[in-house]
């Protein structure tokens, strides 16, 4: 029964809170009620009305009703504490599993707000201060147990500034994810080892005629480098063999018959660690994409990104920091 | 509070004003609270505070448990079972200094919160004086303040700002309060308690042994005020009848049929407002304990608060534990008088067999003198006033035959002797008399608008039976020292500089400093006004007040009033909220033009992507509205000139933004 109620206002509340990458918080999404201790502060006026009423007391009905038109006039506070936050995902993090995945927000108010909380995850809220000198950016953590996109859990944005004898709050439910990468599992054998297993047929018979030729990178193997055509002409050519498995460079999702489709991602997440660690240039290889080969964290990033992401649907828009320029204008947009 | 929160401490800042305002709530208690009370809980604070900056160490568990039970002895002994809200309110004190150590938690620091604000509560039912009540009001503030602190300690000027939020919510919410207070129905008790312990209060007593009122003497609190319809009596009329002393027993005087102890319970503290008619008089009295009202002679009660009793008293009918307020109008004294019964005449003449023989032998041959009881009277009085009977404040003791040794050797006294001596006189003669206590006199209030009664104002006088004209006045103290009844024990007393001799505080001792004089008159008439005006404020005064208003409103009106008067004010608080959201959203002009924008861009179904620059959402709307794709353009480079230009934006500027926007909206 109350597992319905708490599900169908859930729904409720979903609805009227649409998943964005920013919210500026107003009168139709923030929701207010007395904090435990308001409660007790309501039965202590009630108490403190009785005890005037039974001594006919006036001063005590004064004091009552001070205190208690300051109750109402602290719902208004409250509420103003944080209906003037905007805040904005700035970029959603990736990680592996078990490790958090770091959102990074920044809360931007034109007017001062104190100690507002925000916390996806109950156990590590963060608190923050916020007003017109600037604004303040936040991160905040989950973790997943399975390779793909993952949604930060809905951000209760709450406050109870001044007196603490209200809650206003709010949720953000962020349309962005983060990702999740593939567990990594190292192979029980480097399918793009230096020598050519029996599993990784090799073409490499050095047949410039179905190589395509593109000019050298910084990264490239010097074993690779046509270098007859660079005695001959002086261009640092490279020649890219179709189908190059069994390549040490590319990381091939098809070098693994046999495993599932998850398992060769883990494999693969472990080759590009392993490369990346030992500095060597790799290419990745997957159904329908391809990554040229290359080193470096971003690099690295991009085919971690890829492995998350292979066969999942991700939304167009990722919000990343080089958009974040035009903040300011965003701030009514939400 | 958070998991987080409810684990953390409790910042310092915070703490000091929780402390702070736990002194200012003891300051009204401290004459009520046992000594030891106030000093235990003033080392359990400190000690809170100290345990705060590490200097001591918060005790554990069990310490804390022997100081619990080591307290609550304590208290235990000294209340000896008696169950009063004096005694629920010490020990509500002692629960407040006992919290203090197991104060840790931001939870605790709400616990102790709503403690002190219900002692300002319990404060106000013993203190309700201007002063107290502004001393109440801030301790209460003082709390609130702390809350702000506890909820933003990091905040810079955490203090100031919480001083200033709470000024301006006060500001806010004064009218609401002004208003609820008014108009908040005042109901009649639910359910009693007494108030106090029956603990000695300085005032008058039911009996009198000599020196009784000269202790009263030494006293300048007030006793009670009174404001008249028409013009003030002459001070040689102001005679306050309170009690009537009917029985003698050679030591001491007392009442015949004392009251009837009463249940303790709530008295009708309210004698309601409206013009005064000029034969009438509103008298506000101290709380005394008990159920005696003072009256002038001849007067009739106008309040329902009060009733005649058949000695021409006046009773209400619970013991005035708190400020009371009553009416009475003067009336012409009754023409036809009745006999005395047999009854009475008897115990108005009742003496004890022994004692004293030289004061009946001189009313012995006093009443052979004078046959008529008039020119008996008129004989004590002269006597009196021819020999040297002195009225002093010190007189020497006088043990046995207290009559005969005041008459003939001493003849020295105060009024209680005198007044004594005179009746007995009077009753060996057989004429019926009675002592009666009250006050008498009183002085001017400020602008001599009202009158101030004190305790040193406290007499005792006697009335005399005469057949034609039943009970009499008859003040032996008039004849010795008629200054004591023209301007009061001040100028009686002058030569002797006995006048309060023991209060050097009060300002009614200096009242020959003009300035002091200035500021107790200018405080006393603030303290009256608050008392009759907010203090008084209850059901008599609220349906007088409410009569004046058209609607006849009932109790039953007023609560819906107040109810309906709540709801407005969150409604009113609720739409200001949302018309200063609505309309000053951003102070930038621009924004709030580039907002309108995005309004208008989200009404005609576009979906304007968040983070966007202008000029991409000019691109996005030009895409959409293929027609007015230029003025999209126009106005996002507009806005881009405003924040990104090098040059000034002018008013021009944002009149050509204001009319791209018009345009846009047709």
């Amino acid at each position: 029964m109350i597992k319905s109620l708490r599900q169908r206002w859930r729904r409720w509340v979903n609805r009227r809170i649409p998943r964005a990458d920013e919210q500026t918080f107003t009168q139709n999404n923030i929701f207010i009620l007395p904090s435990g201790a308001g409660v007790v502060f309501g039965a202590l006026l009630v108490i403190m009305l009785l005890t005037g009423i039974n001594y006919q007391n006036s001063l005590i009905y004064l004091l009552t009703f001070v205190l208690g038109a300051i109750f109402v006039a602290a719902m208004h506070q409250t509420h103003r504490n944080l209906a003037c936050i905007q805040l904005a995902l700035v970029s959603a993090g990736e990680a592996y599993p078990g490790s958090p995945i770091v959102f990074r927000l920044r809360a931007s108010a034109k007017q001062q707000s104190f100690s507002v909380l925000l916390q996806s995850d109950p156990a590590s809220p963060v608190r923050i201060d916020v007003g017109p000198d600037g604004p303040v950016e936040l991160e905040l953590t989950t973790t997943a147990r399975r390779r793909g996109p993952v949604l930060l859990p809905d951000i209760r944005v709450e406050t109870r500034f001044p007196f603490g004898l209200l809650t206003a709050w709010s949720w953000m439910r962020l349309r962005s994810p983060g990702l999740c990468y593939p567990k990594p599992v190292t192979p029980p054998y480097d399918a793009g080892g230096d020598d050519d297993g029996d599993t990784a047929p090799s073409k490499k018979a050095a047949d410039p005629d179905h190589a395509d030729i593109r000019p050298w990178r910084q990264g490239d193997l010097s074993q690779r480098v046509l270098w007859k055509r660079y005695a001959r002409t002086g261009d640092m050519v490279i020649a890219e063999w179709e189908g190059e498995q069994g390549n040490p460079v590319w990381l091939d999702f098809d070098a693994f018959p046999g495993a599932d489709r998850e398992l060769r991602l883990s494999y693969l997440a472990a080759l590009v660690e392993a490369r990346s660690h030992t500095h060597q240039p790799y290419g990745l290889r997957l159904p329908g994409l391809k990554i040229d080969p290359d080193a470096g964290p971003v690099h690295r990033q991009q085919c971690l990104h890829a492995l998350g992401t292979f066969g999942f649907e991700i939304p167009a828009t990722r919000v990343d920091s080089g958009a974040s320029g035009s903040a300011q204008y965003a701030g009514g947009a939400a | 509070m958070t998991e987080a929160s409810s684990k953390s401490t409790i910042p310092s800042k915070a703490l000091v004003w929780l402390l702070v305002s736990f002194g200012l709530l003891l300051i009204p208690q401290w004459d009520r609270l046992p000594p030891w009370l106030i000093a235990a809980c003033s080392v359990l604070a400190l000690w809170r505070w100290l345990g705060q900056s590490g200097r001591l160490s918060l005790p554990g568990r069990w310490l804390r448990l022997v100081i619990m039970l080591g307290l609550m002895g304590a208290y235990v002994a000294t209340v000896h079972g008696r169950f009063t809200v004096e005694t629920a309110a010490s020990f509500f004190v002692l629960a407040v200094g006992l919290k203090w150590l197991e104060t840790r938690t931001p939870r605790d620091f709400y616990v102790l919160f709503f403690i002190l604000c219900y002692l300002a509560a319990v404060n106000f039912l013993f203190q309700q004086g201007v002063l107290w009540s502004v001393l109440n009001l801030a301790a209460t503030f003082v709390l609130l303040v702390g809350l702000q602190v506890l909820n933003a300690p990091q905040a810079p000027n955490a203090l100031k700002a919480g001083w200033k939020r709470l000024g301006g919510l006060l500001l806010k919410t004064l009218p609401l309060v002004v208003l609820l207070f008014i108009f908040f129905p005042r109901m009649a008790p639910l359910w009693s308690v007494p108030l106090v312990s029956g603990q000695a209060k300085t005032g008058l007593s039911d009996q009198m042994e000599p020196g009784s009122i000269s202790s009263l003497a030494q006293s300048s609190e007030r006793a009670f005020r009174v404001t008249f319809g028409g013009a003030m009596p002459p001070p040689r009329e102001r005679y306050w009848r309170a009690l009537i002393l009917d029985r003698f027993d050679g030591g001491k005087w007392e009442q015949w049929q004392p009251d009837a102890r009463q249940p303790a319970g709530r008295v009708l503290s309210d004698g309601g407002v409206g013009a005064l008619k000029p034969n009438e008089y509103d008298i506000l009295m101290e709380p005394t304990y008990q159920r005696w009202a003072f009256a002038l002679d001849d007067s009739r009660a106008v309040s329902r608060n009060v009733e005649e009793t058949a000695n021409g008293l006046f009773r209400f009918r619970r013991p005035a534990d708190t400020a009371v307020r009553y009416r009475l109008a003067r009336t012409n004294p009754e023409s036809n008088v009745q006999a005395l019964s047999q009854l009475d005449r008897q115990r108005y003449l009742h003496l004890p067999p022994k004692g004293n023989p030289r004061a009946r032998a001189l009313a012995q041959s006093l009443r052979q003198e004078h046959d008529s009881d008039r020119r008996f009277v008129n004989a004590i009085l002269q006597r009196f006033r021819n020999q040297a009977y002195f009225y002093t404040l010190r007189p020497p003791k006088m043990p046995d035959n207290s009559i005969d040794t005041l008459l003939f050797e001493v003849k020295r006294g105060f009024c209680a002797h005198y007044a004594s001596a005179t009746a007995f006189l009077l009753r060996a003669a057989g004429i019926p008399a009675r002592i009666v206590m009250g006050y008498q006199g009183g002085s001017p209030g400020e602008d001599g608008r009202y009158l101030i009664v004190r305790q040193y104002d406290a007499h005792a006088w006697v009335e005399a039976w005469l057949p034609d004209r039943g009970w009499v006045r008859v003040d032996p103290t008039a004849a010795i020292s008629p200054a004591r009844i023209e301007s009061g024990l001040r100028e009686a007393v002058a030569d002797e500089g006995s006048f309060l001799e023991n209060e050097w505080v009060s300002p009614a001792k200096y009242g020959d400093i003009a300035l002091v004089q200035w500021m107790s008159l200018k405080l006393d008439a603030i303290n009256y006004q608050w008392q009759r005006w907010v203090v008084g404020y209850q059901g008599q005064t609220q349906m007088n007040l409410m009569s004046h208003l058209p609607g006849n409103l009932s109790l039953r009106d007023l609560g819906y009033l107040s109810a309906g008067l709540v709801g407005v004010a969150v409604l009113l608080a609720a739409a200001w909220s949302l018309w200063r959201q609505r309309s000053g959203q951003s102070a930038d002009p621009v924004q709030r033009l580039f907002n309108d924008w995005l309004r208008l861009l989200r009404r005609q179904g576009m979906e304007p992507r968040p983070a966007r620059t202008p000029l991409e959402l000019a691109a996005q709307a030009a895409k959409a509205d293929p027609e007015r794709a230029r003025m999209h353009l126009a106005f996002a480079r507009a806005v881009n000139n405003h924040y990104y230009g090098s040059g000034s934006f002018t008013p021009e500027d944002r009149r050509r933004l204001r009319f791209l926007l018009r345009q846009l909206r047709r």
